[in-house]
């Protein structure tokens, strides 16, 4: 999305090097209009951002990529149902609905909030759909085994299709990309690398809500097309699937599929962006789960052309920042 | 033998049934229909020669009853025990045993008396119903068996020759196979001019197994699961003369995987119905058994060895109507034999199409030109059954769920990464080895391997593709609008079809003409076995770069030896202080914590203080309620408002009146 914007939007000549893998790879993250945040100012940008992504979403022809969900985010741990009230709080007073979850219908000693009518994106119905408007915008496409030389002032050289192409900034917008290209001694202090797993399972009975956030594990339940279930969350898939056998108790359900990844994240849980080392490539990272609507605002502020309020709040999330007191820390999976 | 229709007779010679003895006939009862066998059959084998060749309907469409695609069985005193479960091809079958299958339990008595009035070949499962095929074995818990040194999976000769090169080392050897006895498939190919032969082989193999009683053979058991360290298997045994299954993790130091190859599924409407049978099922049901279904068969096939099934078939007095080959003048000598046995073959053709034939058994067979361009309709072809074959992939499952990794060959599979991890390694046609000599040759080489010695090079011995020529990927009919069964990309359990453009009057382009149905393999919610990745990857959904991490993301991992994480994560938080999410909100190191209270309601966390009634705007609050602790509700708020005595606290659309006080 950020790739089509610069090259749409801002007239940019981009290059992209990434693949569409949804239709046959597990997912590593989900796309969902809210998301545990706790800070005013990133309620604030979320909630226009939404509005003007499904616009874009409608506009590029994947409107059915969209569908309207009713995630749960519960809690068990005292810290967890804490930081649940900070949220749903801070989504009520932006006007997202937040209603508290009957005690019945989660376990015993759980609290719950259901966050009505969220944006949920379809990724592989989406991604096809992005494929070809980026083709109609003549965004260039690099393979994914095309090799890249980064330079220290975030320019590019890459060879794809025996074309050499240079590229004046870089960015890199995928935990893949950001782990394939920084080197150990350009790596910025804000960021970490930690695992994280997906796991599917066979079909299950219905869950409370199609989504369902765990804040205390950072396990991320999507129950999908006839019934099976896509766990996302931190640590290796055994770590995962037990989480996923804990939470929903006496069901024994078969594992359809798993998969181990590296995941970035700032040690403040808040969102990265900025060049690594001031004049390197740019970095956009840890935006969780609801990465794809911050796009537009992330294209804009890329091409220099954000609202006050955007660059006020990319301002305060700059790589280079100080994690030993964070102005910007959010709720975060524990690692 | 009236009472087992597919039986064939004791004079076949190939086919009289190995494992069988025919002196001994038994019965017992499946969903309280009697089934009739001899003893040493498999409760499935008995069942396909009493004539049931269907497990039932899956979107109204009838599905084979095949090794790989088997309901489990319940006896039927502990019906309702799952753990009791048993898989039909493993299980021995039993003179006086009662059964019933997982998905008919409650439906027996009717499904009984109907078969009364209307004799069905079908056991009539209900397969839209996911516990239809389930097996209750791979999520229960295991037993821990006896430490080994070498595990051995698959009892091939690769396999064999890799216990016994096991035992030579000095190692305890525990060889593992799924069937009810020791050889594997390699007669079937046959073998090349100055090799020893298969069955020679297979005979020295076994009884050089059986002299040395430090190998621990266990037969009718399969591995479900694999890491470093530790198999886990399923085996079935008899306890007290009743056929019983037990899972155990078998500690060990090493493990030689030798599963084989899974047969691939050519890719035409209607693959699955009844009497479509692979050529490998078709052999072993023939070869241990006698049990062959109907009396008139169609080959259809892009391999070689169908050539020697069809010609082992017409020895057992079975008819072969035709040998259709999807590659274009393939030579062999079984080919050669073929024409001496007066079959008819037909290159560069396919099937394209298998339906029902009405009010009978026979299958109705529409050939089809393997060339991209398409020829002129053919006549249909009948017969009891149709023998498929799409050639061969190396069965990686457990490799994958160990950890190995794979890769896509453009011949059309995906090939192992040999160097996999620590104490594992490949044997066999798993380790994608074709000839016979290096199937052998593999079994050595697995055990050096995984013993880190001195490497041991295999050699495959092929014949010239002049004289012998490959196999061809699995074919893939063109798609037909008008048939009404499915083409599945496997013969497994996973059911996965080719998407299916609907018949439409409208074309494609226009907004509410026919559209290919949307195909995502990840939504699938279930494991793809290794054959669905490899068709899909045929097929154009996965790019054959990623074919190999999707087929390691998409199996049926089995979490083997548990860890409690919730014990490990539960440690080292601390429940004091402003959380991280809240630092700097309200004046950075200036905020203050202060205790709020209202008369009359308790307050909630997360709720902003506002410094007056009207206000309204989260950018404009002076604080939260940050938490409730031991009867006290604190607040963080920014230092301004150590002065007031009174804030407003907003829950939903009302301010709340609250006091501001130091917090004890």
């Amino acid at each position: 999305m950020i790739a089509g914007l610069l090259a749409s939007v801002h007239k940019k000549s981009v290059l992209f090097q990434g693949e569409s893998q949804s239709g046959y790879r597990l997912p590593r993250g989900l796309e969902l209009s809210v998301a545990p945040l706790t800070r005013p100012e990133s309620w604030s940008l979320l909630c226009k951002l939404t509005r003007e992504t499904h616009k874009l979403l409608n506009r590029v022809g994947a409107r059915g990529a969209v569908s309207r969900i009713d995630p749960i985010f519960y809690a068990a741990m005292s810290e967890g149902i804490e930081a649940l009230g900070h949220i749903s709080h801070m989504a009520q007073a932006f006007g997202v609905p937040a209603e508290r979850v009957r005690p019945h219908v989660l376990d015993e000693g759980q609290q719950g909030f259901v966050f009505r009518d969220a944006l949920l994106l379809h990724r592989a119905t989406l991604e096809p759909v992005l494929d070809r408007w980026l083709l109609s915008l003549g965004v260039a496409r690099a393979p994914m085994d095309a090799p890249l030389v980064l330079k220290p002032d975030g320019s590019t050289v890459v060879v794809a299709d025996d074309q050499g192409y240079e590229i004046g900034q870089t960015v890199l917008a995928d935990d893949g990309a950001i782990l394939g290209q920084l080197s150990a001694e350009t790596w910025p202090a804000i960021i970490t690398a930690h695992a994280a797993s997906t796991v599917l399972t066979e079909t299950g009975k219905p869950l409370p809500g199609r989504l369902m956030y765990q804040l205390d594990s950072g396990l991320v339940l999507s129950q999908q097309f006839r019934r099976g279930l896509v766990a996302l969350g931190p640590g290796a898939i055994e770590q995962v699937g037990q989480a996923v056998a804990a939470g929903l108790g006496a069901q024994r359900i078969r594992q359809a599929g798993q998969s181990s990844y590296q995941r970035i994240v700032a040690v403040d849980r808040a969102p990265v962006v900025g060049r690594v080392g001031g004049t390197g490539p740019d970095l956009v990272a840890g935006f969780g789960l609801s990465g794809a609507f911050f796009a537009p605002a992330i294209a804009r502020w890329l091409a220099g052309t954000g609202s006050p309020e955007e660059k006020e709040w990319f301002a305060a999330r700059l790589v280079d920042r100080d994690a030993a007191l964070s102005s910007v820390a959010e709720w975060g999976d524990p690692l | 033998m009236k009472d087992q229709p597919d039986r064939l007779q004791s004079r076949a010679r190939h086919f009289a049934g190995s494992a069988i003895i025919r002196s001994r006939p038994i019965k017992f009862r499946l969903n309280g229909r009697t089934i009739s066998g001899f003893e040493g059959d498999t409760v499935l084998s008995a069942v396909i020669a009493s004539g049931y060749d269907s497990v039932g309907s899956r979107d109204g469409c009838p599905l084979a009853l095949s090794l790989r695609h088997a309901p489990a069985v319940l006896p039927l005193a502990h019906r309702d025990n799952l753990a009791k479960a048993l898989p039909m091809e493993r299980t021995p079958a039993t003179d006086g045993a009662q059964y019933v299958t997982l998905g008919a339990g409650r439906l027996a008595p009717l499904s009984a008396a109907m078969a009364l009035i209307k004799p069905s070949r079908s056991l009539d499962l209900d397969l839209d119903d996911p516990q239809a095929m389930l097996q209750p074995w791979l999520d229960s818990d295991a037993e821990t068996g006896a430490e080994t040194d070498l595990v051995v999976v698959g009892g091939g000769i690769a396999g064999m020759t890799a216990a016994l090169a096991g035992v030579k080392a000095g190692l305890r050897v525990t060889l593992v196979e799924s069937s009810l006895s020791l050889g594997g498939y390699a007669s079937l190919y046959g073998s090349q001019e100055g090799e020893e032969a298969p069955d020679q082989s297979i005979q020295r193999l076994v009884a050089a197994i059986a002299q040395d009683h430090t190998v621990y053979v266990m037969l009718g058991t399969k591995a479900i699961a694999a890491r470093p360290g530790t198999v886990r298997v399923h085996s079935v045994g008899m306890v007290g003369g009743v056929p019983a299954g037990r899972i155990l993790d078998i500690p060990t130091r090493c493990i030689v995987v030798a599963t084989g190859v899974i047969e691939r599924l050519p890719v035409f409407a209607g693959n699955r119905l009844p009497g479509v049978a692979t050529t490998l099922e078709s052999y072993h049901l023939a070869q241990q058994f006698g049990v062959w279904t109907g009396k008139t068969a169609l080959f259809s096939t892009v391999s070689n060895a169908s050539y020697r099934l069809a010609m082992l078939a017409t020895d057992a007095g079975v008819a072969v109507g035709r040998i259709m080959d999807g590659r274009t003048d393939p030579q062999s000598r079984f080919i050669e034999f073929s024409k001496a046995y007066g079959i008819t073959m037909a290159s560069g053709t396919i099937t394209g199409e298998a339906k029902l034939a009405p009010k009978s058994r026979a299958l109705l067979v529409s050939p089809q030109s393997s060339l991209h361009h398409p020829g002129p309709a053919e006549t249909a072809l009948s017969a009891d059954r149709l023998v498929v074959c799409g050639g061969w992939q190396p069965d990686l499952t457990l490799w994958h769920m160990a950890g190995g990794e794979s890769q896509w060959n453009p011949a059309g599979r995906l090939d192992p990464i040999l160097k996999g991890p620590a104490g594992i390694a490949l044997a066999g046609s798993a380790a994608g080895y074709i000839s016979h000599h290096a199937c052998l040759r593999s079994g050595k080489a697995a055990v050096a391997q995984v013993l880190n010695r001195r490497s041991i090079s295999v050699e495959e011995r092929l014949i010239d593709p002049i004289y012998e020529t490959p196999d061809d990927p699995a074919p893939s009919a063109r798609s037909n609008v008008e048939s009404p069964a499915p083409a599945y990309l496997d013969g497994g359990q996973s059911y996965i079809e080719r998407p299916q453009r609907k018949r439409s009057r409208w074309p494609a382009w226009l907004p509410f003409g026919a559209k290919e149905a949307s195909w995502s393999l990840a939504d699938m919610p279930h494991p793809l076995a290794i054959a669905d990745i490899v068709a899909g990857t045929q097929l154009g959904a996965i790019p054959a770069q990623s074919a190999g991490v999707v087929a390691q993301e998409r199996v049926a991992l089995i979490p083997v030896g548990r860890r409690d994480f919730r014990a490990e994560k539960a440690a080292g938080r601390s429940p004091d202080g402003v959380p991280a999410y809240l630092l700097c909100r309200f004046g950075g190191e200036s905020s203050i914590c202060l205790k709020v209270s209202s008369d009359n309601r308790r307050l909630e966390v997360g709720a902003l203080i506002h410094a007056n009634a009207d206000e309204s705007d989260p950018h404009k609050a002076i604080g939260v309620v940050m938490r409730v602790k031991e009867g006290e509700t604190l607040a963080l708020l920014a230092a301004s408002a150590l002065t007031r005595g009174s804030a407003f606290v907003r829950e939903g659309n009302s301010p709340i009146a609250v006091r501001l006080e130091a917090s004890a």
